[in-house]
């Protein structure tokens, strides 16, 4: 699993490519703890992932109370189907705003 | 101020990992910071193993056999540091002695599932053909059990309001017709949730969700080559795991989230979740079958066995958890509170629960400690406790079940009484009143209320209620057994041909008598309780005993709900009629009723007067009380004639500012049901055959 920093208008993009399951979870959340900044919403680009385990969504879910507690916009981005299926039977979607990409972010026309 | 632990650190080092001495309580695994306290119980065992392994691999990463000196008193436990939680997968490994004849099984090169596990691997997706060369089966796994339940907790409905549904997991969405898109799991019950709401059932009542092995027994049928299964499930493998084959995200191992998740979304609509649990045997069988856990960990605590180490079968499944015992009582007891605790599970219902209250040597208790621990317990406090009240070995105690003032029953007797007057059979008037005011013949005398009797006149157990209807004896020679399996006893009549017919004047009999049953169902006091698919007519073309298949002959045929839709419209009208009518619901036998009637009277064709003779078909009930915030009366008054010819029925006489209105009445089977009814000035009504009415008493408008 790969991450990086980006950013698109106003959004601070994280791009992740990989698995996210337990063996690299700690690298991602070590890199959310680090780079992520106040003040600017976060896009999590997840166009590159096929597969996330259950540790993996539950840093997404970390992730998501880190941003409310930030007081800034978080979005999901490109949520592979099947992802956001087991994510819709496990009760985790409800949390999350998902986009198909970058460009469909609000203010980001 | 954080506070950091000082005893947080390995102390020894055991086959390549980092441990120290872990704590006995709780069973099972617990997380410590930074690793996992594994504990587990054997009396008679005298070495324990911890072997872990890789959710991947065939052979084991590690055995780490517990020092002796971590074990206090019965119990070993050990905190094994750095494990990949998601990915661990483990079990236990117990020395003992190999005695069968003293009780004692023990192999010590076979590997153990935790009594305790939280989660099993294994039977990942449902129907999966096992890798049978795998010398450990079901692999116990950790929980993370950490979901967002966002402020929900049971709902605590009041026993007597309750409309209970009770359904099978798969068999419910399975069907391609079902229209949802994960079916035949937990998360296609939460898409069917507007649908369950739009019936106004508030509890479902699921059977077996304990992770079981749907290809224990498994077997092909000898005629048409079908594969049959352990489709009910009711042998549990693991009693705190849900089974992942019912999850669309069990090949995840996403179970627990998913089922919680399915629990949550069911109260947000007001609906409670009742589970079926089987508590009287394990998948293990007698001393022919495999040795997945209890077996292998205490033969002689967990199970009843005879002197000569033989298992007793009160199950009439192979073996008998010996739930008397203190520890087996207290496993139990750990597992509900779990399920309640952690699932928010509403209500438990104990599948062959006259077991749960016998003696380690087989004989009933009058004080059996297991009912009594359960009925008091802290945390199952508010939980529904429903006994199936008798056994395989021929305890039947619906009336007499141990039950602390909180146990009901599934009212067995409710069922056969139902079924009798149903289809015209003699001498029925008299059980039938009873079982009409709550059976207080069976609950009134020691204390108990109306809604401890569980009404119900179809259940999984035996025919659906279009089947009822239509076949006169069971046909199961899909389930492979040369139809010897299953019930005689179904008191069932097909209305004048078995099975299938073109006939219309048989086809609408049948629809009159499944409007009758719901009727009077739904009109009785005590708890209903409706077997799924029957509010369209599901039919399981005469099976009455489908524990073994997985099929369109077990799974619901959604399409009956367009073709059948004046039943389900019927239902769904008599849900909501019971909703609006206290006077249904009263909870106690000793009700003063209202200003002008007994809480419950009885009619027959003169009001007032019964004809309780032998071959007397008409009975009416009227049920009333007031509402204290309107002042205004409550009443129902349900007439039925179950001869097979009409009869004329007299009303009973209202108070003057009180006129009837008809708001049901199977005998117009093109229109049975009135939404807003007119009043009804006549002095009386001519029944038909068969039919049931009702009437509610409504303030006449000036």
């Amino acid at each position: 699993m790969d991450v990086a920093l980006d950013s698109f208008k106003n959004w601070q993009v994280i791009k992740v490519a990989g698995q996210v399951d337990s063996k690299t979870v700690s690298d991602l959340r070590d890199f959310i703890d680090s780079e992520l900044k106040q003040g600017h919403p976060v896009a999590l680009e997840l166009t590159e992932v096929p597969f996330m385990s259950s540790a993996g969504l539950r840093t997404l879910l970390t992730l998501q109370r880190k941003t409310t507690d930030m007081g800034v916009d978080l979005a999901l981005i490109g949520v592979a189907p099947e992802i956001a299926d087991t994510m819709k039977v496990t009760g985790f979607y409800q949390f999350f705003t998902i986009f198909e990409s970058l460009q469909n972010l609000p203010g980001a026309e | 101020m954080e506070l950091e632990r000082i005893d947080n650190i390995p102390t020894d080092t055991i086959d390549g990992y980092r441990v120290r001495p872990g704590k006995p309580l709780p069973f099972g695994v617990s997380s410590v910071p930074g690793g996992l306290n594994f504990s587990v119980y054997t009396s008679a065992g005298t070495s324990c193993t911890l072997v872990l392994y890789s959710r991947t691999e065939e052979s084991p990463l590690a055995e780490i056999r517990v020092p002796d000196y971590y074990r206090i008193g019965d119990v070993y436990s050990i905190v094994v540091y750095d494990l990949d939680y998601e990915d661990l997968e483990y079990g236990f490994k117990i020395d003992g002695p190999h005695e069968p004849e003293q009780g004692h099984r023990f192999d010590r090169t076979n590997v153990l599932m935790d009594p305790y596990a939280r989660v099993i691997s294994g039977r990942d997706e449902w129907g999966i053909e096992p890798n049978w060369d795998r010398s450990y089966q079901y692999r116990s796994r950790v929980a993370f059990d950490d979901f967002d339940w966002e402020g929900d907790s049971p709902l605590e409905i009041d026993d007597a309001d309750l409309v209970i549904y009770e359904l099978h997991v798969r068999s419910f969405t399975r069907n391609e017709n079902s229209g949802v898109k994960f079916k035949g799991t937990y998360a296609g019950i939460v898409e069917k949730i507007p649908y369950l709401k739009a019936l106004g059932i508030n509890a479902v009542e699921l059977m077996p969700v304990f992770e079981f092995d749907e290809f224990e027994n498994s077997r092909m049928h000898p005629d048409t080559g079908e594969k049959l299964y352990n489709y009910w499930g009711y042998s549990t493998v693991a009693f705190f795991a849900p089974k992942a084959g019912f999850a669309a995200s069990g090949k995840f191992g996403m179970q627990v989230d998913e089922f919680k998740q399915l629990v949550k979304e069911l109260h947000k609509e007001g609906i409670e979740v009742i589970l079926d649990v089987v508590f009287n045997h394990t998948a293990e069988g007698n001393e022919r079958g495999p040795s997945i856990s209890f077996k292998g960990l205490d033969n002689k605590i967990y199970y009843m066995l005879t002197p000569e180490g033989y298992y007793f079968n009160f199950s009439g499944t192979g073996n008998t958890l010996n739930c008397n015992n203190p520890v087996v009582r207290n496993l139990v007891l750990d597992c509900l509170r779990y399920w309640c605790a952690e699932y928010h599970i509403d209500g438990f219902r104990f599948d062959l629960a006259s077991i749960l209250g016998r003696d380690p040597w087989g004989a009933p208790l009058s004080n059996p400690p297991l009912l009594e621990s359960l009925a008091f317990d802290p945390i199952l406090s508010s939980c529904k406790l429903i006994a199936e009240a008798w056994d395989a070995g021929g305890l039947y105690q619906v009336g007499t079940f141990p039950a602390y003032g909180r146990w009901s029953e599934w009212n067995g007797k409710y069922r056969d009484t139902a079924r009798r007057y149903l289809k015209g059979d003699d001498d029925q008037l008299g059980e039938m009143a009873q079982r009409v005011q709550g059976s207080p013949d069976l609950y009134q005398w020691n204390g108990r209320s109306p809604a401890t009797s569980i009404n119900f006149i179809t259940c999984h157990d035996g025919f659906t209620l279009a089947d009822l209807v239509s076949f006169n004896g069971k046909h199961n020679e899909a389930n492979g057994e040369n139809n010897c399996d299953g019930g005689d006893d179904n008191l069932s009549w097909n209305c004048g041909a078995e099975g299938w017919t073109e006939d219309q004047g048989i086809k609408s009999l049948r629809m009159k008598q499944s409007m009758n049953a719901l009727t009077i169902l739904l009109t009785s006091r005590g708890t209903p309780m409706l077997l799924m698919g029957d509010e369209f007519g599901r039919s399981q073309h005469g099976n009455n005993n489908a524990y073994c298949i997985d099929s369109p002959v077990s799974w619901v045929d959604w399409s009956l709900l367009e073709s059948n839709h004046l039943l389900y419209d019927f239902t769904k009208n008599l849900v909501g009629f019971r909703h609006q009518h206290k006077c249904l619901r009263i909870n106690r036998f000793d009700d003063p009723g209202s200003k002008h009637f007994p809480s419950c009277s009885f009619h027959g064709t003169n009001p007032w007067q019964v004809n309780w003779s032998s071959e007397s078909k008409q009975l009416g009930w009227l049920m009333s009380c007031d509402d204290d915030s309107t002042s205004l009366m409550d009443a129902v008054y349900v007439a039925s004639n179950m001869a097979h010819y009409a009869t004329w029925f007299e009303l009973p006489s209202l108070p003057t500012e009180y006129v009837w209105k008809l708001c049901f009445n199977t005998g117009d089977i093109q229109s049975p049901f009135q939404q807003s009814p007119a009043p009804y000035l006549e002095s009386g009504i001519l029944v038909g055959d068969r039919s049931v009415l009702i009437f509610t008493a409504s303030p006449r408008e000036t």
